[in-house]
């Protein structure tokens, strides 16, 4: 398995400029959707324990209660964020994750063969899936 | 002996070939596995929708397919927050968790904390986190099967409980991760397709709009209005509050949950592996609105006694009126399903504990072989499984089956999901934080449960032992606990090691740098003379099944 070997080499890889981009970007969506999620979830929580009547109350028509809609959107919510990730880790954080590694291996990964490490002359194999560029 | 005079003949047989299928998948199983990746991790060789569908299997147990109805039927809108609950954590999942766990862990989340922390202290904290987690949870989902499986089957509690623990040892001495990842694939799909074939039924005799389920149900309902409104089973604010962050927070610390995600080559397929599993499980959730209401709507208050004081005999109940006999045996056998499946997938997850973390990791200091620790993987689960079925008849079907699934939440959320979250985002996060912040939230949740009215119901049925303690559920006090625990711990010692090595776990579990490769085994070929496989074999390979 390949690894590097110091603490300063990890370190040097965390305060390159591709790892830093990489955390922002994901800083950027994650904690405000967490955020996000953790309120509107905890909202229908609070509703449901504090106010009962208002989460019985119908509305629209006969028979659908705030309450059963305000779950309802919980799925939506979780369904919508849940693809939201996924579409900004393929296109945005994946290939930014694969240049932290390449500027590691010192290689492409192109055509995803054991390629092969500069660092300190030992040679390990690494595996990885081609990038989606 | 008696039990013979009242076994229903086709739910049997629907039983027989339930069992029989898995059977042979552990057979296959048990030829292709031949290394500790293998056994503990299916190879890392399930693409994103097989995992999603485990997850869905090993997530959804019986209290998600009989229980949630149940509690809808009898109390309406209230049983429906446990689908919101339970769905929306996953989102908390692959937020913080999953891919994390992909790049960085090996076999049990305490590898990831080993990567910074000291390693036998860390990994016996999340060894002890582990083992509660799985001890409440498999105890419950045991006795829920004895009393299941005797009132739909006829097979006597002592003999179900028994039966139930045989096959779920049988699937993971013999065909390890990979055996159980399939059990719970084939799982997921029957119950999901029992809830279409039901669902489709109930709207079918309801005329089609999905708004008739509501106002049926009301009509018929003793509460009249108050039915569709929360308050009928959650009756205390505080404690729906508390019940809602345990569910949330508390499937990030679910160690059969964390342990999916090794069984798939990338972090890639572990995203895509939990998007699968929150469409399945929404899907399954968004039905239950079907049977349980539908349930009330169809049959109204004549069903009352047949569904049992828990409720838990709703689907089967509905089943039966639908489609007679042979539906109910179909129930009857999905429900079986449903139960092996996430009681396989707790017992890897414990064997895991013990044998990866306690005996290779902390007794033998890693100088032990593969194939010892494999060894020792399938005696733990042999002894846990003993033990289970051991406790499941001592506690008997008077055992409080909803408590201890509750607690097993609380459990997860208070001590295993602290430390991991910390360990991944927190640099002065420390070994001594890890310890303390696993051991408040192991032990406030159970003795807050000890002392809640759920376990010692006072003379007058009010309040629990303590007349100033009345929460069931303990997560509004020991999660924030399990993090203050985190903190003090880690501000009593300074650690300089743990610091430094968080740019090593941190830039690994976020980029995937060294993460540990697939072997390449499936079910149809594969893996066991190819140890060091690409992970790209896994796109060439014919879909196992």
């Amino acid at each position: 398995m390949p690894e590097l070997h110091t603490d300063a080499e990890w370190q040097a890889v965390e305060r390159s400029p591709e790892f830093r981009e990489l955390v922002r970007r994901k800083k950027a969506f994650i904690v405000p959707a967490t955020i996000f999620f953790l309120v509107w979830y905890l909202g229908f929580i609070f509703l449901t324990g504090y106010a009962p009547d208002f989460m019985g109350r119908e509305f629209l028509t006969d028979g659908l209660t705030v309450g059963y809609a305000f779950a309802l959107s919980q799925f939506l919510m979780t369904w919508v964020l849940g693809w939201m990730y996924v579409r900004r880790a393929n296109r945005v954080w994946d290939p930014l994750a694969a240049r932290v590694r390449e500027s590691v291996e010192g290689t492409t990964e192109a055509g995803a063969q054991p390629s092969t490490r500069f660092r300190r002359g030992e040679v390990v194999t690494e595996h990885e899936e081609v990038p989606q560029r | 002996m008696t039990y013979i005079a009242s076994v229903n003949g086709t739910a049997l047989a629907v039983f027989a070939v339930v069992v029989g299928v898995t059977m042979i998948v552990t057979y296959v199983a048990s030829k292709r596995i031949a290394t500790a990746t293998d056994f503990w991790a299916a190879g890392r060789a399930l693409t994103g929708p097989q995992n999603g569908l485990a997850i869905a299997g090993d997530y959804m147990s019986a209290a998600s397919f009989l229980g949630i109805a149940g509690l809808i039927f009898l109390f309406g809108f209230d049983g429906f927050l446990y689908c919101v609950g339970f769905l929306v954590a996953f989102l908390a999942v692959l937020f913080l968790i999953a891919e994390q766990m992909r790049n960085s862990g090996k076999y049990t989340f305490a590898d990831v904390l080993a990567y910074r922390l000291k390693q036998p202290p860390a990994r016996a904290a999340a060894a002890l986190g582990t083992l509660s987690v799985v001890a409440f949870y498999l105890i419950a989902q045991m006795v829920g099967a004895g009393v299941i499986i005797e009132g739909l089957v006829g097979i006597s509690f002592p003999w179900a409980v028994i039966l139930t623990g045989a096959f779920m040892v049988t699937y993971i001495v013999l065909g390890g991760m990979l055996a159980t990842s399939w059990v719970q694939i084939i799982k997921a799909v029957l119950m999901l397709t029992c809830g279409v074939v039901l669902t489709v039924w109930v709207l079918a005799k309801i005329g089609w709009n999905p708004i008739n389920l509501f106002r049926d149900a009301r009509a018929k309902s003793a509460e009249g209005g108050n039915y569709l409104k929360p308050g009928l089973f959650l009756s205390t604010p505080l404690d729906t509050v508390s019940l809602g962050l345990a569910l949330v927070l508390g499937t990030c610390g679910l160690p059969h949950i964390l342990m999916r995600f090794f069984t798939v080559p990338t972090a890639k397929a572990a995203r895509k592996s939990v998007i699968w599993a929150m469409f399945l499980i929404g899907a399954f959730y968004l039905m239950t609105t079907a049977l349980g209401f539908g349930t009330r709507a169809i049959l109204g208050q004549g069903a009352e006694k047949a569904v049992g004081e828990t409720g838990n005999f709703t689907v089967p109940t509905l089943a039966e009126s639908l489609g007679g006999d042979f539906l109910l045996a179909i129930v009857a056998g999905v429900a079986f399903a449903t139960i092996l499946a996430v009681v396989a997938g707790l017992v890897i997850s414990a064997s895991g504990a013990v044998a990866h973390d306690v005996w290779s990791n902390i007794v033998r200091r890693g100088r032990d072989s593969e194939g010892e620790e494999v060894w020792v993987a399938k005696a733990a689960a042999f002894a846990i499984g003993a033990i289970a079925i051991g406790i499941a008849l001592l506690g008997g079907e008077a055992l409080n089956v909803s408590f201890m699934v509750g607690l097993a939440f609380a459990v997860a959320a208070s001590a295993n999901f602290p430390a991991i979250l910390l360990a991944l985002t927190w640099r002065r996060f420390n070994t001594t934080g890890a310890v303390v912040g696993v051991l408040f939230g192991v032990i406030s949740s159970i003795a807050l449960v000890v002392i809640s009215p759920t376990v010692w119901p006072g003379p007058d049925s009010e309040g629990g032992a303590l007349s100033w303690y009345s929460l069931a559920n303990p997560g509004i006090i020991s999660i924030p606990l399990g993090f203050v625990g985190c903190f003090l711990g880690t501000m009593l010692a300074r650690e300089p090691t743990a610091e430094a090595k968080f740019d090593e776990l941190k830039v690994r579990s976020e980029t995937g740098l060294g993460a540990d490769p697939a072997t390449g085994t499936t079910l149809t070929g594969g893996g066991t003379r190819r140890r060091r496989a690409p992970a790209t074999a896994t796109a060439t390979m014919v879909p196992p099944l």
